[in-house]
């Protein structure tokens, strides 16, 4: 007895021991608020009609988050888009709630609602981190953001390069189309289907100060009600800032195993200039140039007017203000203009976003 | 009884071995830049409510705690060297970084110690950090402008920057009153 009465000490003493040692002198366990948001005005104007005119809150988002001990913590989001939810109108989004274990640098994970790492915008998509007042076509067409799902995540850093490994719900291929390319078919954690889990993996290397530069690439065999098709995604992304220089490039192809559509293409790229030292200021003033071209049937088997109907080129120029790095004011001016029958839309969009 | 020992061997060391891993991190960091031949004097050092109050107003940034750790390096009984550990938030954890001064007031090397969340490691990275050595109280350190941003980093870069600032200001003043 009196041994089991010992045993039981030093296991106590161990277990006691072990906890104190995970934890430092500088964590606190404590909750986390936090978040971001932005009003929108949107002005279309297709030739020889008139324009349409929105002002739209298009995104409402807080976070929040737990952390229990220095490696167990807990991190969610909820989006409320266009100001209220109601028959199928705006959208409320449960876009992230995960347990977070991070073990070292080099390992942890994340179980729950979590972001397949796919583009530079779908993880890191608060306003004042991209330019534009809406964010790139391409992360609409090409790039489903935000893309997210019930699964789990395996990240790291090791010397210069950073991973995160996805695997989650799968697509439902019913709804893929050659106006929307695979967007359609995200899940969205509602009730997914768990038979056909998607992979994800992602790799940057940042071993340039100021740069990031990586690729990834998704994988899945997607499943309908009344079809099946193996999709896969394969994307690069660079994002470059040197004094008052910045750059971004991405370029993402997704391949369709059946069905008419064949793949979606598309790129993009910005390049700023922050011009505040010549007023001698410090509220970044950044004007920027963007062009892309994406197309969500860049090829099909039957060809023609399909390809050229979901075709788009789209150059833009804008202005991005910071007054705190936390706080963007945003105007924007581009002409969009569709292959089939060399339509042309004018653009313009002014916009307030923030983070906290 | 030999269990017994074994058992209490282990809990002593890995006691030893984990509760001053932050501080043995440091004097680690601190050697391979100043070399094995220095004596480290180590002291917590509390910083008063005014001087708290006027550095944290210069730089809209609070500060972790009212103290910061701090080494003076001495190499052949003269100090050549300060260290200093402290911490800011990034998304919603601490970051615990070091920061090494030479007697000019430039910083001679600066560390992430730890970093605990997913998003935002990349401000360990040894090129983003390199870019405050030389700088002293005088230099400009802006991010945007001198100091490169990092994509996906934008929230961890801002705070180590504003927390290296916070500890040129603090150095400056702790050298006033010594």
């Amino acid at each position: 007895m009196f041994s089991n009465f010992r045993n039981l000490t030093i296991l106590t003493i161990l277990t006691t021991n072990f906890l104190f040692a995970q934890s430092d002198q500088f964590f606190e366990s404590k909750s986390s608020f936090s978040g971001y948001g932005e009003l929108h005005y949107n002005q279309n104007q297709k030739e020889k009609e008139s324009a349409s005119k929105t002002l739209d809150f298009h995104r409402f988002v807080m976070f929040f988050g737990y952390s229990w001990t220095e490696k167990w913590s807990f991190k969610s989001e909820i989006e409320l888009e266009h100001n209220f939810v109601q028959k199928g109108e705006g959208e409320l989004e449960l876009e992230q709630a995960y347990v977070n274990y991070h073990h070292a640098d080099w390992f942890g994970f994340q179980v729950g609602v979590v972001l397949p790492s796919v583009g530079l915008i779908n993880e890191y998509h608060e306003p004042p981190l991209f330019f534009g007042v809406e964010r790139p076509d391409y992360h609409n067409k090409i790039i489903p953001t935000t893309w997210f799902g019930n699964g789990m995540a395996f990240y790291g850093t090791y010397n210069f390069f950073d991973y995160k490994l996805t695997i989650m719900e799968g697509l439902n291929s019913d709804k893929f189309s050659e106006s929307s390319g695979i967007r359609n078919g995200r899940l969205k954690g509602f009730k997914a289907n768990a038979k056909n889990l998607l992979y994800n993996l992602r790799i940057d290397y940042l071993g340039v100060a100021g740069l990031k530069i990586g690729g990834s690439y998704t994988f899945n065999k997607a499943t309908g009600e009344t079809s099946t098709n193996k999709i896969s995604l394969l994307e690069f992304h660079s994002a470059y800032h040197q004094r008052n220089f910045y750059s971004v490039f991405e370029i993402g192809n997704i391949s369709y195993e059946k069905g008419n559509l064949e793949s979606s293409f598309g790129y993009y790229f910005d390049i700023g200039y922050n011009i505040s030292d010549a007023f001698n200021c410090d509220t970044k003033i950044i004007p920027f140039f963007r062009y892309s071209d994406y197309n969500t049937a860049a090829k099909t088997k039957t060809g023609g007017d399909s390809e050229k109907k979901n075709h788009f080129t789209y150059w833009m120029i804008g202005l991005s203000v910071k007054p705190i790095p936390q706080i963007v004011f945003k105007l924007d001016y581009g002409t969009s203009t569709k292959e089939l029958g060399n339509e042309k839309t004018k653009l313009f969009n002014l916009g307030i976003g923030y983070m906290f | 009884m030999l269990k017994l020992i074994f058992l209490l061997f282990f809990v002593f060391s890995t006691f030893i071995l984990t509760s001053n891993d932050i501080k043995i991190e440091s004097e680690r960091i601190i050697r391979i830049n100043l070399g094995d031949y220095i004596n480290l004097q180590f002291e917590i050092v509390g910083i008063t409510p005014e001087l708290k109050n006027e550095i944290e107003k210069k730089t809209n940034q609070r500060f972790f705690k009212d103290f910061v750790y701090k080494w003076n390096i001495i190499k052949h009984s003269k100090q050549i060297a300060t260290a200093y550990v402290d911490n800011v938030y990034g998304k919603t954890q601490p970051i615990t970084f070091l920061v090494i001064i030479n007697n000019e007031g430039e910083i001679v090397t600066t560390e992430i110690l730890k970093y605990r969340e997913q998003y935002g490691g990349q401000v360990k990275n040894k090129n983003w950090l390199d870019q405050f050595n030389g700088k002293d109280l005088n230099s400009e350190i802006e991010v945007g402008k001198n100091i490169h941003s990092i994509s996906g980093a934008t929230i961890s870069v801002n705070s180590v920057t504003t927390g290296v600032k916070k500890i040129l200001f603090l150095h400056a003043e702790l050298i006033k009153v010594e």
